[in-house]
């Protein structure tokens, strides 16, 4: 027995690892490959039909042997369906022609075929002419281009006609050389975090999302941070260090393991019917029956983060305070400095890195919640941002995006969620991104921090 | 007799000291004695007694935030007082099913992971390695729920329900070849048993277990098709009659138990690399093995601190809301079989308060919901915490006799 | 001014004395740590507090600090008076007596700021002075702790650079700064190798041309080189108090002769 376990152990830690290293890895491989301009093909099947996409996976077949594969088709707008799986034996062949074409359209999502021409008006060209006629109007701002039109011809044969005014980017995948499709990448990343989303959520980037997750945080942030440091200043500083104030800690800590849905409960009675309702009553009547701070919102939404997030600041400030030796304090003191100089002078700057850690754990912490939000004013499209040019310019009251949110909403309510799968993975790899770098600051913050207080005396 | 130096050695060393010279003056006035007015900076004191009291009363604040919680969740599920029991059993009773069920499943699969994890790392690593290795396995905490849903929801879920042999045969094979690993070390020759200390196995067996993945993806269809002659899923089905939902138990036990494996393994760490090791060491010189001093005296000193790991791993699966509502289907069942989805009660809160109108009985029934998820993480916490305060505390005392 | 030519009388005056302790004692979370101490502490004179680990001298010095107010479960009776006023008077503003006491901790606790800030940090608690006179104030009081030549090309790093006996030099120095009274050292020297050690002590012996000094050691050695007064401390209980030539020469007491002889610790 006593070689069997310790096996089972190192396997325990090895088997976590593992699948830690898994999610990352593709989170990060399908995250990022999603940009990639993959190579396009045409398949020909036994049939005589043309199959142009992208192929996307294989599998075996359900009840016979042999494999499907399946394609992303696109041209929704056409044939109804995004995807298409073909049996692999009924495929005749496969080629990669290098005029093939993917454009990324407004309301249909993306078309997979052949350019045949370009229409602006005055002029029709065709040809390779035309791609380049198509190539230097999308390089100019959106509100600059002519009114054109496309013609655009299936792999089947099959001519449609689409206004330029609808398309946002074109590729012709195959005949990219690496250094091209690297381009197009890193233009495609810069897209989807500063866009906002197209093609209900399966297109586009997530940047009203980015902002919206940031602006809560930061609003949070200004909330939890004196309160929080205020608590666990009067823990370690001033209150009698007795059995109350040992009750209070540990009612802190276990705030932190109080599951955040309930915390969301919290915000929507108290916050959005109890206190907005009133506050719609009071100031906004004229609005009413339409709730103005009655619903949920950021204001809402980030209070109740703040008290979420509160455990945490407490804690890791507290850390902080009492790892600064008393004897510093005492120094102070017998210089003749009061509570307050002692504290502002010596013990705060002494915690600063500590309050920085509280202040990154929050921030991680909310970034990275979804559940409470879903209750207290997070939506699936916000139709304006919180933050604009208009008086008072920051709206508390609005409803806001949100990345978390946004994932779970592309990814449960869509409504083709194969479509969307991709660029949910690329949200998620950006969320993970951000509170894994902000839990590393705050661990190599603290480790400084550590490292810092063993050097004196 | 004492004191040979009864000469003062102030006597000495006046001759060759710098002495002291008259200060420079602080201030133009005549410098101050005791007898003067006590109060030269009147405001510095007021100022002190008032930043006192604006700490004391955020901290105040704070506390009230605190208790209002509770009683908000209280006095908002009184109304249900007056309603008719059956109906609120009824509709409660799949939802604490549900969270009971998941959390379950969670715990079955984090708990074997996370407990080895901590032995292993407290009792097996080098100090150096396991510095690098403790913020990494830390750091799966701070992956959103939300992301772990997605990808058992969307991603694992369906390639389980393809693979579903592989699966279970991986949740055997797994550990199995852990010991296959084992044993062929053992018979390795000696230089290459140091090139592959025991040490570091949690290193060197991430690529034998990625190997074994691929061995199982190769040869489980095989086995199946041999065997059983038909997919295991259509067996299940038209042979036992177990139905298979995409979303299940299963999938919901292995993403949350994912989740609660660093919490767990965080605080049995601490527990376990508290143990004095002088303890430890006093046992091995009795002629036991590692594994014997860990059984015999490590386990049973931070026994207490295992507990509360244990308590807070489960105070966090019953309280997790994103993974269930991403990976269990969300169907409000009462079924125990492990292929099958549940509703939990925070995924009801998330999906249903948000349409239930503020005074209806369905509003009060998922505020008392919440009030149970608050009530139970909130004891078990507390536990969880003075066990482990006391077992600290305990410890030291033992650490400092020793 | 010499210690010897004082050692003659036996007890200090009245009218010589600084710091009167009058039936002092101290409870600390319902524990009594002081018994009712009454000594006369005099006037630019070196006073050694000795005695055996536990026994309270580092309790009365910081007491005379009124640092025993940082813990809330300290309650006292009897009164320590400073130059005929009672510091525990309810009028009193403590941040003023603790400037004009003050006080060097065991192990050396420079702030973590440079080392001119270091200096600079109870000056600036007095308010604002022009930095010609703070640099003319920060200069004297580290040449009077003897460190102005170590560190003058360097104040403007950070303080935990120095060697311990250095940082232990500047702690003086700081608290030299804001000009005291009188000065409490709580063991200045146990944590300094035996060099550093001699440098503080020549140090306590030129200060008290200005100031009141207070010695708390455990070194009996040190107390008979350094101090012209001797209280030696048992249990909380003053046990034998007079110039430190006559109580280290000829105790009145057996109790102390056992323990400046070694017999007890």
């Amino acid at each position: 027995m006593t070689r069997i376990w310790p096996w089972l152990c190192a396997a325990s830690v090895a088997l976590s690892l593992f699948m830690l290293g898994l999610l990352l890895a593709l989170l990060l491989t399908r995250g990022l490959g999603h940009f990639w301009p993959s190579t396009l093909e045409v398949a020909t099947l036994d049939s005589g039909e043309l199959i142009a996409g992208e192929a996307v996976r294989e599998t075996a077949l359900p009840q016979r042997d042999g494999k499907e594969r399946l394609y992303f088709t696109a041209n929704r707008d056409i044939d109804g369906a995004r995807w298409r799986w073909v049996a692999i034996d009924s495929i005749a062949s496969r080629q990669t022609p290098t005029k093939l074409l993917r454009l990324q359209r407004g309301p249909w999502g993306d078309f997979i075929g052949y350019l045949s021409a370009y229409e602006d008006g005055q002029q029709r060209l065709e040809g390779e002419a035309a791609w380049q006629a198509l190539a230097t109007a999308l390089a100019a701002p959106a509100n600059t281009r002519p009114p054109a039109t496309l013609v655009l011809e299936t792999a089947d044969g099959q001519l449609i006609r689409q206004a330029l005014a609808d398309i946002h980017r074109a590729q012709r995948p195959n005949a990219m050389h690496p250094g091209e499709k690297l381009r197009y990448w890193a233009h495609g990343v810069w897209q989807f975090l500063s866009e906002g989303p197209r093609a209900a959520n399966t297109g586009g980037g997530v940047w009203p999302a980015i902002f919206g997750t940031v602006l809560m945080v930061i609003v949070m942030s200004v909330i939890v941070m004196p309160f929080g440091v205020l608590a666990a200043i009067y823990l370690n500083e001033i209150a009698h260090q007795g059995r109350l104030t040992r009750l209070v800690r540990i009612g802190v800590r276990n705030l932190a393991g109080v599951p955040s849905i309930v915390y969301g409960v919290f915000g929507l009675g108290v916050f959005v019917y109890g206190i907005g309702s009133s506050v719609d009553q009071w100031f906004f009547e004229d609005t009413l029956p339409s709730p103005t701070f009655g619903t949920g919102g950021l204001l809402w939404a980030s209070l109740t983060l703040a008290l979420l997030t509160l455990p945490v600041v407490i804690v890791a400030t507290e850390e902080g305070l009492a790892r600064i030796p008393d004897s510093q304090r005492e120094g102070a003191v017998a210089l003749g400095a009061t509570r307050l100089e002692t504290l502002t002078r010596i013990v705060l700057p002494m915690a600063m890195p500590a309050m920085l850690t509280a202040v990154i754990l929050a921030v991680a912490r909310a970034a990275g919640e979804v559940a409470p939000l879903m209750l207290v004013g997070v939506a699936k499209l916000a139709p304006q941002m919180p933050l604009d040019g208009d008086f008072p310019y920051l709206h508390l009251e609005r409803k806001f995006m949100h990345l978390g949110y946004h994932l779970f909403d592309t990814a449960f309510h869509g409504d083709d969620v194969q479509a969307a799968i991709p660029l949910v993975y690329a949200t998620a790899l950006l969320l993970v991104t951000i509170v894994l770098v902000l839990n590393l600051t705050a661990i190599f913050l603290r480790h400084y921090l550590r490292r810092q207080r063993g050097q004196p005396c | 007799m004492t004191c040979v130096l009864s000469t003062t050695f102030c006597d000495l060393s006046l001759h060759h000291a710098i002495t002291m010279t008259q200060p420079p003056r602080l201030s133009s006035s005549a410098p101050r004695t005791l007898a003067e007015p006590r109060y030269q900076r009147p405001h510095r004191q007021r100022l002190d007694r008032l930043a006192t009291s604006v700490i004391t009363a955020g901290a105040f604040a704070v506390l009230a935030a605190i208790l209002a919680i509770g009683i908000f969740l209280l006095w908002e599920s009184l109304p249900l007082l007056a309603m008719d029991d059956m109906a609120l059993i009824n509709s409660l009773s799949p939802l604490a099913w549900g969270t009971l069920k998941a959390a379950l499943a969670a715990m079955l699969f984090a708990l074997p992971l996370a407990l080895g994890a901590a032995v292993y790392t407290a009792m097996y690593m080098p100090a150096r390695q396991r510095t690098r290795i403790k913020p990494l396995l830390e750091m799966m905490e701070a992956i959103p729920g939300v992301v772990i849903g997605f990808i058992a929801g969307l991603i694992l879920a369906p390639w389980v329900e393809r693979h579903l042999t592989v699966t279970l045969v991986l949740l055997v094979w797994l550990p199995a070849s852990a010991l296959v690993a084992g044993m062929l070390w053992h018979a390795l020759h000696k230089r290459w048993r140091q090139r592959l200390p025991f040490s570091s196995a949690a290193l060197w067996l991430i690529p034998w277990f990625a190997l074994m993945v691929l061995l199982a993806l190769w040869a489980a269809p095989l086995a199946e098709q041999y065997l059983l002659g038909e997919d295991l899923r259509r067996f299940l089905d038209l042979q036992l009659g177990i139905d298979y939902a995409t979303r299940n138990a299963m999938i919901v036990g292995a993403a949350m138990g994912f989740a609660v494996i660093p919490s767990v393994y965080a605080l049995a760490e601490d527990a376990l690399s508290d143990v004095p090791p002088a303890l430890l060491e006093g046992a091995q010189a009795l002629g036991a093995d590692r594994w014997q001093a860990l059984w015999k005296v490590a386990l049973p000193a931070a026994g207490p601190g295992i507990f509360s790991a244990v308590m807070i791993g489960a105070g966090r699966a019953v309280g997790e809301t994103m993974i269930v509502l991403m990976a269990s289907g969300n169907t409000a069942l009462l079924s125990a079989s492990p292929f099958e989805g549940m509703r939990s009660m925070a995924a009801a809160i998330a999906i249903e308060m948000p349409e239930a109108a503020p005074g209806s009985s369905n509003y009060h029934m998922l505020i008392f919901a919440a009030l149970l998820l608050f009530g139970f993480t909130f004891v078990v916490n507390t536990l969880a915490e003075t066990v482990r305060l006391r077992l600290r505390t305990r410890l030291k005392r033992m650490g400092g006799g020793a | 001014m010499l210690a010897s030519n004082q050692g003659h009388n036996n007890m200090p005056h009245q009218d010589q004395s600084c710091l009167s302790i009058d039936a002092f004692s101290l409870a600390y979370a319902g524990k009594q740590a002081l018994h009712e101490l009454t000594l006369e502490i005099p006037r630019h004179r070196v006073t050694a507090f000795i005695g055996p680990s536990g026994c309270g001298k580092s309790t009365l010095l910081r007491a005379i600090n009124r640092l025993h107010d940082l813990n809330d479960e300290t309650s006292h009776q009897g009164r320590i008076m400073v130059e005929g006023i009672d510091i525990h008077s309810p009028d009193i503003d403590v941040s003023e007596l603790r400037r004009r006491i003050g006080m060097v901790f065991q192990t050396p606790n420079p702030f973590p700021m440079s080392i001119y800030e270091n200096v600079a940090f109870g000056l600036r608690l007095q308010g604002r002075t022009a930095k010609r006179k703070r640099d003319d104030i920060i200069e004297w009081a580290l040449t009077s702790a003897a460190l102005w030549d170590e560190v003058k090309d360097r104040l403007h790093q950070s303080a935990w650079q120095l060697s311990g006996g250095q940082q232990q030099r500047l702690v003086i120095a700081r608290t030299l700064a804001v000009q005291p009274e009188i000065l409490l050292l709580d063991e200045p020297a146990s944590a300094l190798d035996p060099v550093s050690t001699l440098k503080i002590e020549e140090l306590i012996c030129n200060l008290k041309s200005q100031l009141t000094l207070v010695l708390v050691t455990h070194n009996m050695q040190q107390a008979a080189r350094v101090s012209d007064f001797t209280a030696f401390l048992s249990q909380g209980e003053l046990i034998e108090y007079g110039p430190t030539d006559q109580l280290f020469t000829n105790p009145r007491l057996r109790h102390t002769e056992n323990y400046i002889t070694g017999r007890i610790n």
